[in-house]
């Protein structure tokens, strides 16, 4: 019985109590989305009603479903293509050595101390030509916001591949380099499968990211039907006087749904990539 | 095609190999890349953009070479990524930096040219006692092209006038009971449609009579109106023209400045020097506060960047190990709080910390008021960014674990090492290569962390002799309060303040990251 | 090999080129077709959410009448500053819907141009309305609705409406807390005023024209420092009838949950009030016994004209010749209850909605809402200083320095 909790028991105790920690918000915030009133101080944590209304009022009164989709497939291809870019980047900054590489890196980083709020006048300066020029990827469309998006793809998730490739041994491209294999091969054969796991944790984090992203999309989406959920929800609680409390909640809860189904999709390879159940508790 | 385009540039390069089994693909890729040039280069051609056309071409033209030849392999790597880069971040960055050597802010958004037009315009007043008439937008040539002519009838006497550049001449007419032309000879009359697509043109046209000119009021209405300000380039100065009160171009300042110094409210964007930065270094209201923020801005970074760290590492340890039942579900709850919207938390959270009403103080029967105190204050702020944070270091220590070749942990187990001593000796300092470099880009993105500060205590709480700087206030909430809290928004200020920031920062994260050299050549 | 790769590029490049063209081409065609069939120009409004709703049906309709395209936009967070800047970049609407008090702030960045109207129309609008859009003696925009703060009342939990705050305090009620007015934790300037106006405090004295004279700063001086003192009364360390747990975010949930015998509110909260079923009635604003009176501020929704809009010529027939019609008065109105601007709507509409006359009633007394762009540094700390007071610092030193934060802002 020690045994067990030496080896596994401690592991549930901190799960749960990490749990409870996690949950209580979520609670909060699922017992207003319930709660018939939809005011934010009638809600308590435990469900006072159990109404579907602010849920129904949510996909029949606003465009709720317009802007999930939009999220969706923003967030989906901007991640995926942010991914690929990145793990190019990260290769390069991996393994191969050249001048500047370290200077790279750091200027990669240091670009995004810039504040946001700032770059919102360049961006109107740059869009407005854009949407001039070309439309398709101008103000209001998918394109033009993803392309945007993608312009911090090395930032963060460049850092953050590269770290896990360079606790992938050398050894391993270096013979494939010796038997032949093109660097090309290298990257696409032996590399990428072996970082599966971390293609799929930093596909999830720019996915969050970027359904999270309100700054940018707020001035950069205004017609009703492009709008992404952050802002649409925004939108909902903006008047500050409104009591759309309820409301607001039901939409949090259900933007929270891809997010889940994308992680459920990926946890097999973050979990049960290549060295699954090589790490014996 | 657009939409393949941005992709194209990317999956072209590692295509570049010569022994690749399918140089196909590239060949299809780069042919996409050229084509999407193509199509980019008709709206620069047609507006006789001809530096947009020269980059476009250069761009394009570079891209073939790097893929086309073999060298330069990490370019091939890093280029679609930078291009993309250097397009919307670096320029927007530069752009913002160099505003900080100028007065852009509100009042002096634009160029002098566009301030003595917004003058010009939002002086014209009516004439006083003259009519108001009733508009016909028409043209004695076709509806899209033909010249235009305002046709105005008198609501009194129902004549009906042409006006154009050259003047008003008595017409007849068939007007409606609106007073508007229905029909005239020799004139066709625009719909509103058709006139709608030709604005610039209405608004620009200003029929000139003895007491100032006949301008639209929309498309249905007209008025006799002048100009009470107008600008005269030969004493470069704004002139009323009833009053003949003066105010002189000052290049320095970006305004029409009187003699007895009152200034017009339209001014235009100038080149200040330094003087932004001088302004930082010598206003006691930002300098005094500013080392107090600086360290409580250091310890906030700290603290939710090593806290979230801690936190995610148990959880991922924790979970990670076939033997936990559930840990599946688990794993779902416990990113749950990152898959909500960080922003709506944040205001969540703000809600269940309030005194009163708040699901805190409710749950425990207290009575704290959290952000009424700076160190409940605190505390609070940080305590929100280890619930929105730990998952995303749960979730990456989770991959990391994975990652570790499984061979390394059990050769050490058959060593005979502790589960304990195994995790220290071999699992952390594998970890630590993988993370370390993610600690310092979290770092960075904690200590600029706006929303976590602006949607919780917006900085408070504030001491009573100074509402300028708050006790959960980071460098970058204190930056826009100061730069848009007071006098409209003063980027150029904001932008300056931005750079001082910036610098401290990289300094830190350059002496953070020289330690990594180490680490990275663990296996080289 | 290398040569044999470049020819099959080449080769492709020339076939995407042709498509590329042809598709150009064709799609040029289409948009000129599309263009012959319907000629008209296309009118961008701006507003926020709640508004753009409202007016969505209305600008279909000035659409098909015109034979133009109007789009609806809303933007959710910072209205005015997006506004602003996008305009500044050729990228605003032609037409912004937003509060009164931006006027002295789009004006210095040329972002709105004055509006002509005709006798007849500026007859139709409220006195206040048109005084409140009037700038440097020009008419800024098209004013459609009213605002103003009231006392609001749940009947149930207080059957009289108070005279004085004083009396408001004394009442005994059976809800937990007496009055809901917004503080926050940083504090709300604009529904402190009247009670810091009835304390006899002000913000910006006035020239001899009536203008808001920027140089008078009230802020700081004796008058304020007496005024928070009264108000500190008021406060958590006083009778605790302003508290700063009371937020914008809970002032009005807070009173339709009956948790509040008073709400101090504007038009904007009495669709709640009414949702929950509140038995209510609306009066003034009370003052402090032997004090001045307690002025709301007037706030006023407007219609503006973008300098740099597109299509500036149909973007003033809409505000002018539109917008000045009763109609759509109403059905702003429907959206939500603030009094129409336009006399002739709020005829219309007073019948059925008493509530109105007593959010006007309750404004007599009120100044309208200073659209100076120097407005600008007083919210913050002003706000500031009142969370602070409330909360119980000393008023003097608090907000002293309030008033030298904002001096030094607006220089």
């Amino acid at each position: 019985m020690t045994r067990w909790i030496r080896q596994v028991g401690w592991r549930h105790l901190v799960a749960v109590v990490m749990l409870v920690f996690a949950m209580v918000p979520i609670v909060f915030v699922f017992s207003a989305a319930l709660n018939p009133l939809g005011t934010l101080s009638s809600s308590t944590l435990v469900p006072t009603g159990a109404s579907l209304g602010n849920f129904g009022n949510l996909l029949g009164g606003t465009a709720f479903g317009d802007w999930f989709l939009n999220s969706v497939v923003i967030a989906a291809t901007a991640s995926a293509a942010s991914v690929f870019l990145s793990a190019l980047a990260a290769y390069a900054f991996s393994r191969r050595r050249f001048r500047g590489r370290r200077v790279g890196l750091l200027s990669l980083l240091l670009i995004q101390m810039f504040p946001q709020f700032l770059a919102i006048v360049a961006i109107f300066l740059m869009f407005s030509v854009i949407t001039d020029y070309w439309p398709p990827l101008g103000f209001n469309t998918w394109w033009g916001l993803i392309l945007l998006y993608l312009g911090g793809a090395l930032g963060v998730n460049t850092w953050l591949m590269k770290g896990f490739f360079d606790t992938v041994p050398r050894e391993l491209d270096e013979s494939a380099t010796i038997d032949g294999a093109g660097h090309a091969q290298v990257f696409f054969r032996i590399l990428l499968p072996l970082v599966a796991p971390i293609l799929a944790v930093t596909g999830l984090l720019a996915f969050i990211g970027t359904i999270n992203e309100f700054l940018i999309a707020n001035v950069f989406l205004t017609d009703t039907g492009a709008k992404t959920l952050s802002v649409g929800l925004w939108g909902l609680v903006a008047g500050e006087r409104d009591a759309n409390f309820g409301m607001f909640c039901a939409g949090t809860l259900l933007t929270a749904i891809p997010t889940v189904l994308v992680f459920q999709l990926l946890q097999r390879y973050i979990t049960d990539g290549l060295t699954a159940g090589a790490v014996k508790g | 095609m657009q939409l393949d385009g941005p992709v194209t540039a990317r999956q072209a390069r590692p295509a570049e190999d010569a022994r690749r089994p399918n140089p196909f693909i590239k060949i299809v890729l780069l042919g996409l890349t050229v084509a999407l040039a193509i199509w980019a280069a008709f709206p620069l051609i047609e507006n006789e953009a001809w530096i947009g056309l020269a980059i476009l071409a250069a761009t394009t033209a570079g891209l073939l070479h790097l893929y086309l030849t073999p060298r330069h392999v990490p370019a091939k790597y890093l280029v679609p990524g930078t291009i993309l880069l250097i397009a919307f971040q670096v320029f927007p960055v530069l752009y913002t930096a160099s505003t900080a050597f100028t007065n852009f802010g509100d009042g002096h958004r634009g160029s002098k040219a566009e301030a003595v037009v917004a003058i010009q315009t939002a002086s014209v007043t009516q004439v006083p006692g003259s009519t108001q008439y009733a508009l016909t937008v028409a043209t004695t040539g076709d509806p899209a092209t033909g010249p235009l002519v305002f046709l105005i009838t008198d609501p009194a006497t129902r004549q009906v006038r042409a006006g154009d550049a050259a003047g008003l001449r008595d017409i007849s007419a068939t007007v409606n009971s609106a007073g508007r032309v229905t029909a005239a000879d020799g004139y066709t009359v625009l719909t509103t449609g058709q006139a709608s697509l030709r604005s610039k043109e209405i608004t620009a046209l200003a029929v000139p009579t003895g007491g100032g000119a006949i301008r639209s009021s929309g498309l249905s209405r007209a008025y006799e109106g002048k100009a009470g300000r107008l600008y005269d380039e030969s004493c470069d100065c704004v002139r009323d023209t009833t009053t003949g009160r003066t105010w002189t171009a000052d290049e320095g300042l970006g305004s029409f400045v009187a003699e007895d110094g009152d200034r017009l409210a339209q001014g235009w964007k100038v080149t200040v020097g330094l003087s932004n930065f001088t302004r930082v270094l010598t206003e006691p209201a930002i300098s005094g506060p500013f080392l107090r923020t600086l360290v409580w801005n250091l310890a906030f970074a700290l603290a939710s960047t090593g806290g979230t760290f801690v936190l995610g590492l148990l959880c991922a340890i924790a979970l990670h190990s076939p033997r936990v039942r559930g840990r599946i579900l688990y794993r779902v709850l416990l990113i749950l709080p990152y898959a909500m919207p960080s922003f709506a938390m944040l205001l969540v959270w703000r809600d269940m910390f309030n005194t009163d009403f708040g699901l805190i103080n409710n749950l425990f029967g207290t009575d704290v008021d959290w952000f009424g105190g700076a160190t409940s204050a605190r505390f609070a702020v940080i305590l929100v960014q280890l619930w929105l944070g730990y998952p995303y270091m749960f979730l990456v220590a989770t991959g990391a674990l994975q990652a570790i070749p499984g061979e390394l942990s059990e050769a050490s187990r058959i060593d005979g090492a502790g589960a304990w001593a195994a995790f220290r000796k071999i699992t952390l300092p594998l970890l630590m290569v993988a993370l370390t470099p993610l600690l310092i880009s979290s770092f960075a993105f904690n200590f600029n962390n706006f929303n976590a500060i602006y949607l919780t205590t917006e900085g408070a709480p504030f001491p009573a002799d100074n509402p300028a700087n708050g006790a959960t206030d980071l460098l970058i909430t204190y930056t826009y309060r100061l730069a848009f809290g007071g006098a409209g928004a003063q980027y150029g200020f904001a932008a300056a303040i931005s750079i001082f920031i910036f610098v401290i920062v990289a300094v830190v994260s350059a002496i953070s990251f020289r330690r990594t050299r180490r680490q990275e050549e663990v296996y080289s | 090999m290398r040569i044999r790769t470049a020819g099959v590029a080449a080769a492709l490049t020339c076939a995407f080129l042709v498509a590329g063209c042809g598709g150009g081409d064709k799609d040029a065609t289409t948009a000129a077709k599309a263009s012959e069939a319907a000629p008209s120009g296309e009118l961008v409004i701006w507003a926020d959410d709640k508004r753009s709703a409202a007016l969505k049906p209305f600008a279909d309709k000035f659409g098909a009448e015109n034979g133009v395209t109007v789009k609806v936009q809303a933007i959710s967070k910072d209205q005015q500053t997006t506004f602003v800047t996008a305009s500044q970049q050729g990228s605003g609407p032609d037409v912004m819907v937003g509060a009164h008090d931006w006027i002295g702030n789009l004006v210095q960045n040329g972002a709105i141009d004055p509006v002509q109207l005709s006798a007849e129309q500026s007859g139709g609008l409220a006195p206040n309305a048109l005084k409140a859009v009037t700038f440097n003696g020009q008419t800024y925009g098209v004013p459609y609705a009213l605002e103003n703060l009231a006392l609001i009342r749940n009947t149930a939990l207080a059957p009289k409406a108070p005279a004085t705050i004083e009396e408001l305090v004394a009442a005994k009620t059976k809800a937990s807390e007496k009055l809901c007015v917004q503080v926050g934790q940083n504090g709300d300037a604009y529904h402190l005023y009247p009670l810091y106006s009835s304390a006899g405090g002000y913000l910006f004295g006035t020239t001899v024209s009536g203008d808001y004279d920027p140089k008078d700063l009230g802020v700081g001086k004796p008058e304020s420092v007496a005024a928070f003192k009264k108000i500190a009364t008021l406060g958590e360390k006083g009778s605790g009838a302003l508290k700063r747990s009371i937020t914008p975010e809970n002032s009005i949930a807070t009173f339709t949950a009956k948790k509040c015998a008073y709400l101090i509110s504007g038009p904007w909260a009495i669709t709640d009030v009414k949702k929950a079923g509140i038995a209510h009635d609306i009066s003034a604003v009370p003052g402090f016994a032997g004090g001045k009176p307690a002025q709301p501020f007037l706030g006023v929704q407007t219609f503006y004209v973008a300098s740099k809009g597109k299509n500036k010529a149909l973007a003033q027939e809409f505000v002018t010749n539109y917008v000045t019609t009763p109609e759509l008065a109403v059905a702003l109105y429907q959206a939500e209850p603030r009094p129409p601007a336009l006399t002739a709507a709020f005829d219309q509409v007073k019948g059925g909605d008493p509530d109105l006359q007593k959010f006007i009633d309750a404004g007599k007394n009120g100044i309208p809402l200073p659209a100076i762009p120097e407005m600008a540094a007083i919210w913050d700390p002003f706000g500031k200083a009142e969370a602070a007071v409330i909360g119980g610092a000393d008023p003097a030193r608090t907000i002293e320095s309030a008033g030298k934060t904002i001096s030094a802002a607006i220089k």
